[in-house]
Parts: structure tokens; sequence; C-alpha cells
């Protein structure tokens, strides 16, 4: 009774708001061409609440790479389910947007046409998309490129064109693998700042694959280590850092300590695979 | 000006003096490759017509030259050499485009539709595995000595090799790109008309390259039997007559239409294919 005359109206809990993304006991099981089983993920739970920022982190053939694909719906997990609380349409772009390691460009289509491609297949006229995929390649620092072609730009220019191919759908929920693996540190630093900057701009949900504790800790609202294959959730670390964050973001005394603790996570996973390999 | 800015202006003047010196060298370098590259085949014929005059070889045999040109200019006067070249032209040409577009299009769709695949794929390579040319006899049978039995040799040859690099590009096709067409939104007639026709072009072109070459062969080598024109006709005429000089007229001609047609093909790569030829540049 003393609880019902302590809440006011302003205390009442508000309806807990779905995450954007859920995945509730996704299992995920490869089938090679000579019939043997690979257990990728099992039983993995993990939500995403709408406007948060979550690195997941884990050794190498974990599955995270396959756990985002499942997320992003270009998986089907073999038991389990993925729920959203995306729109899944708006006129016809999709909600989620992907980044990939390798970029994923079209090399015969002009840097401009690429970063137009999903509206395009969302149908939209060819001056509009041109229009918003000028903006975000001069947003990008790629004004005066749009009629070169993928191959004729360096790997950092590439990725941040995949950045804004995806921003121009005006995606609710972002997902990236490991964007970054393929630069080199000084490029990486630099991109890693772009990003940071966009995410705070654009508060999108995001999940973001990475071998990187620094990347994962400077990026990320919360870090989630996963365990060797087949892949779990180890650990669920709230990354406390004040935001705007920049470079000098991850020095300090806190930021180590998340570091320490990370890697004391990670560390017997990243054993653990190597044995197995 | 500061002893600084001096200096500097000093290293810019040395830096643009060291360019030009790089730039000259290098056109020197382009010069002499570009006035090799027509030396050696003008030094060759000379030394040919040297040969033949000095009768250093039988002349009866190594026409010169010169005796070439003659018989050359004989023969498109008389009109013999253009409408040997028209009659080999037209049967290359309609035999390419049906190969072509009917290979291609198999290609394509064996790549996309897994029980096509499983169902036709061996037959074809096993059908491939035949020279084409050793289908002549039967197509004569069947269609007569008409066109229709030459265009068709065009037909399978260039059919089968647009098939199998048609369809080696969707099978091999960059499974990345594949994805990335689907996460923004790529999917069935999309997928394939966006995504995988574009893709696969480079190696469509490779086959128009190669088919184009063996279609020449392939037409040459039909005329030689089972035509009364042509430029495949002229040479294995003039050969049966004894003129030899007709006959380097007729090889030299097929070897140009090689080179012409070649040309075009990678002509419309440059159109259709622009990001190839702009790679790294």
């Amino acid at each position: 009774m003393e609880v019902d005359l302590l809440s006011g109206p302003e205390r009442v809990p508000v309806s807990p708001v779905a995450p954007a993304l859920e995945a509730r006991r996704v299992s995920k099981v490869f089938v090679g061409r000579a019939g043997e089983a690979t257990l990728a993920l099992r039983d993995v739970g993990l939500e995403v609440q709408r406007g948060t920022f979550v690195s997941l982190i884990g050794p190498s053939g974990c599955g995270k790479s396959t756990l985002l694909r499942i997320l992003g719906g270009l998986e089907q997990p073999s038991t389990g389910e993925v729920r959203s609380t995306t729109r899944q349409e708006r006129g016809g772009l999709p909600a989620v947007a992907f980044v990939f390691q390798d970029y994923g460009l079209f090399p015969w289509l002009s840097v401009v046409d690429n970063v137009a491609f999903g509206l395009r297949m969302a149908g939209m006229g060819k001056r509009e998309r041109h229009d918003r995929a000028r903006a975000w390649l001069a947003r990008m620092g790629l004004a005066g490129f749009e009629r070169s072609y993928p191959e004729q730009l360096s790997g950092g220019m590439r990725q941040r064109l995949s950045l804004a191919r995806a921003f121009v759908t005006d995606p609710e929920v972002l997902l990236m693998d490991e964007p970054m693996a393929a630069l080199d540190a000084q490029t990486r630093l630099l991109l890693q700042e772009d990003l940071v900057r966009l995410w705070e701009e654009t508060k999108k949900t995001v999940v973001l694959v990475t071998h990187s504790l620094d990347e994962a800790l400077l990026l990320g609202d919360r870090v989630v280590v996963m365990t060797a294959r087949p892949g779990r959730v180890k650990l669920d670390l709230p990354v406390g850092l004040p935001r705007p964050r920049n470079a000098s973001s991850a020095t300090g005394v806190a930021f180590s300590r998340m570091k320490a603790d990370l890697w004391a996570a990670l560390r017997d996973e990243v054993e653990k695979s190597l044995e197995h390999s | 000006m500061t002893g600084v800015a001096a200096e500097a202006g000093d290293a810019v003047d040395a830096v643009d003096a060291a360019v030009a010196v790089l730039r000259a060298a290098e056109r020197r370098r382009h010069r002499l490759d570009l006035s090799l590259a027509v030396a050696t085949p003008v030094s060759l014929l000379a030394l040919w017509q040297a040969a033949a005059d000095l009768h250093w070889v039988d002349p009866r045999i190594f026409t010169p030259p010169v005796e070439i040109a003659r018989a050359a200019g004989q023969l498109i006067s008389s009109g013999t050499l253009p409408s040997d070249l028209a009659a080999t032209l037209a049967r290359l040409v309609v035999g390419f485009v049906i190969g072509a577009a009917g290979g291609t299009a198999v290609g394509l769709l064996l790549g996309i539709a897994r029980p096509l695949r499983a169902a036709l794929s061996p037959l074809f390579t096993a059908l491939y595995a035949i020279p084409q040319i050793a289908l002549l006899p039967l197509l004569l049978v069947i269609f007569g000595v008409g066109e229709t039995a030459k265009v068709l040799t065009v037909v399978a040859v260039t059919f089968f090799v647009l098939e199998i690099n048609a369809l080696s590009a969707v099978r091999h096709f960059d499974p990345r790109l594949v994805e990335a067409g689907r996460a923004y939104g790529a999917s069935g007639a999309k997928m394939f008309r966006y995504v995988l026709l574009p893709g696969s072009l480079p190696a469509i072109f490779t086959g128009l390259r190669v088919s184009i070459a063996l279609g020449l062969v392939v037409i040459t080598a039909t005329e030689f039997v089972a035509s009364n024109n042509g430029l495949g006709f002229l040479v294995w005429n003039s050969w049966q007559l004894f003129e030899p000089d007709q006959m380097y007229v007729g090889m030299a001609t097929i070897a140009l239409l090689g080179v012409a047609l070649t040309a075009v093909i990678a002509a419309l790569e440059r159109v259709a294919v622009p990001w190839v030829h702009r790679r790294s540049r």
C-alpha cells in the first residue's frame, strides 16, 4: 500500500520501450558441402535499445558477423527469433543499412551511383537520388569524386563511400561489420572520429562488429563480448565515457580499466579459438 | 625576399626542372617504342621483297610483297575481293550475333537456375569439347549447301564460348556484392538487372573477344570446303589454281578482318564496361 501512495503520476513506470532489435535464443548451424555441420551461434540473446551504439567483440570465427547478418535479415536463424520494432518499409527503403568490411561497393557503378543504389532500388527518381547522394558525398569529404569509380579511390575513401551509401537511405538501424579492419592505423583513427561525430549527430541505432578493443570502447554505449565458437554472449559492459567523444576519450583511467576488463573476458576466448583452429 | 623564401623558390625551380627532364625522357622512350613497333614489320616486308628479288627464296611460292599488292589491286578493281569480304563478313556477323545473344542468355539463365544448370550444363560442356567444325558435315546433310549450314558453324562456336563464360561469371560472382545488393533492396529481377548482369559484363566481353577470333577460324575453314565465295574460298581456290599471289591477298585480308573485328569488340567494351579500363589510372 505504501508503494501505491508513493507513486505519483510522474513515478508510474512508463511502458517499457521495446528494443529496436532483439535476438532471442538465436542459434545458427551451417551445413557444408560434405554434410558437416558447424554450430556458429548458440542461444544468443541480445537487446539493442533504440538510439544506442552497441559494439560487438569476440575472437575470430565466433559468429559475430553471422549474428549481425541475422539481426539485419540477410541470414535466417536456425532456431530462435529476431524481433525488430523498426518500421519495415519507408517508401521501399529498408529500415536497416549495412556497412561491410570489404566495403561491398559495386565496381561497375560510379561513386554517386553507388551511394544512390539503395534509393534507386526503392524507385526514387534519378535527380532526387543523385541530389541526396551528392549531399552525403560532400558530408563525407568526397565531393568532386562523383564520377570516379570505386577502384580509383583509396581504402579510406571507399569506406567513407560505403558509409555515405548507408546514411543516405536514412536507416533506423545501422549494422557495421568490421568497417575499418582493412584500413591502416592512421586512416582508421580518422574514420573512427568521423563515426563518433556522425553517430552523435544522427543518434542511429548501431551495432558495430569489431576486433579492436579501443574502437569498441571509443564508439560504443555498450560493449558485448562473445565467446569462442559456438558464440554466446559472455559479457555486456556499459561504457560510461561522456559524450561528445573524440580520440582523446580513449585515454584516462576509466578507459584503461574498461579495456582491461574487456581483455580479461576476451583473452580466454581468443585462446580457446586458437586451440580449435 | 627572405633567405628562407628564396631557398624555397630555388627548391621549387629545381623540382620543376627535374620533372621536365623526366617527362622528356619518358617522351623519348615512348617515341622509340612507336618507331620500333612500325620498323619491325616494315623491315620484315623489305627483307621478304629482297629475298624474293635476289632468289634467296622461290618467288613463285613466296610471292614478293610488291606482287601481292599488285594482285590485291586487281582483285579489288575486279570486285572479287570486296564481294568475298562481304560474304565472309555477313556469315560471321550473323552467326556471331545469334550465337552470342543465345549463349549469353542461356549461360546467365543456367547461372541463376540450379535445376536447369544440373540438367544442361554437363551436356553443354561435353558438346563444347567437340570441335565445332566437325559439325559441318552433319549441318550440310541437314541444311544442304546453303548459307544456313555455314552460319550455324559460327553460331555453334560463339554460343558455347558465351554460354560457358556467362555461366561461370554468375557462378563465381562475388558473394559479397550479392549480399550488398540484397542489403540495399535488390532481389529477384532487380538483383539480376542491377547486380548480376553488370557484374558479369567483363566475363561476357572476354567471351566475345575469344569467340570472334574462333568464329573467323571456323568460317574460313567452312569456306575452304563448302563454299564458292568468301575469303576462305578465295584462299583455297587460289591454292588449287596455284595462284599464290591471290592466296596471300586472301590470307592478309582475313588477318586484317580479324584485327578490325577485335578492335570493334574492344571499342564496344570500352563503352559498356568503362570501369574496367579506368582501374587504377
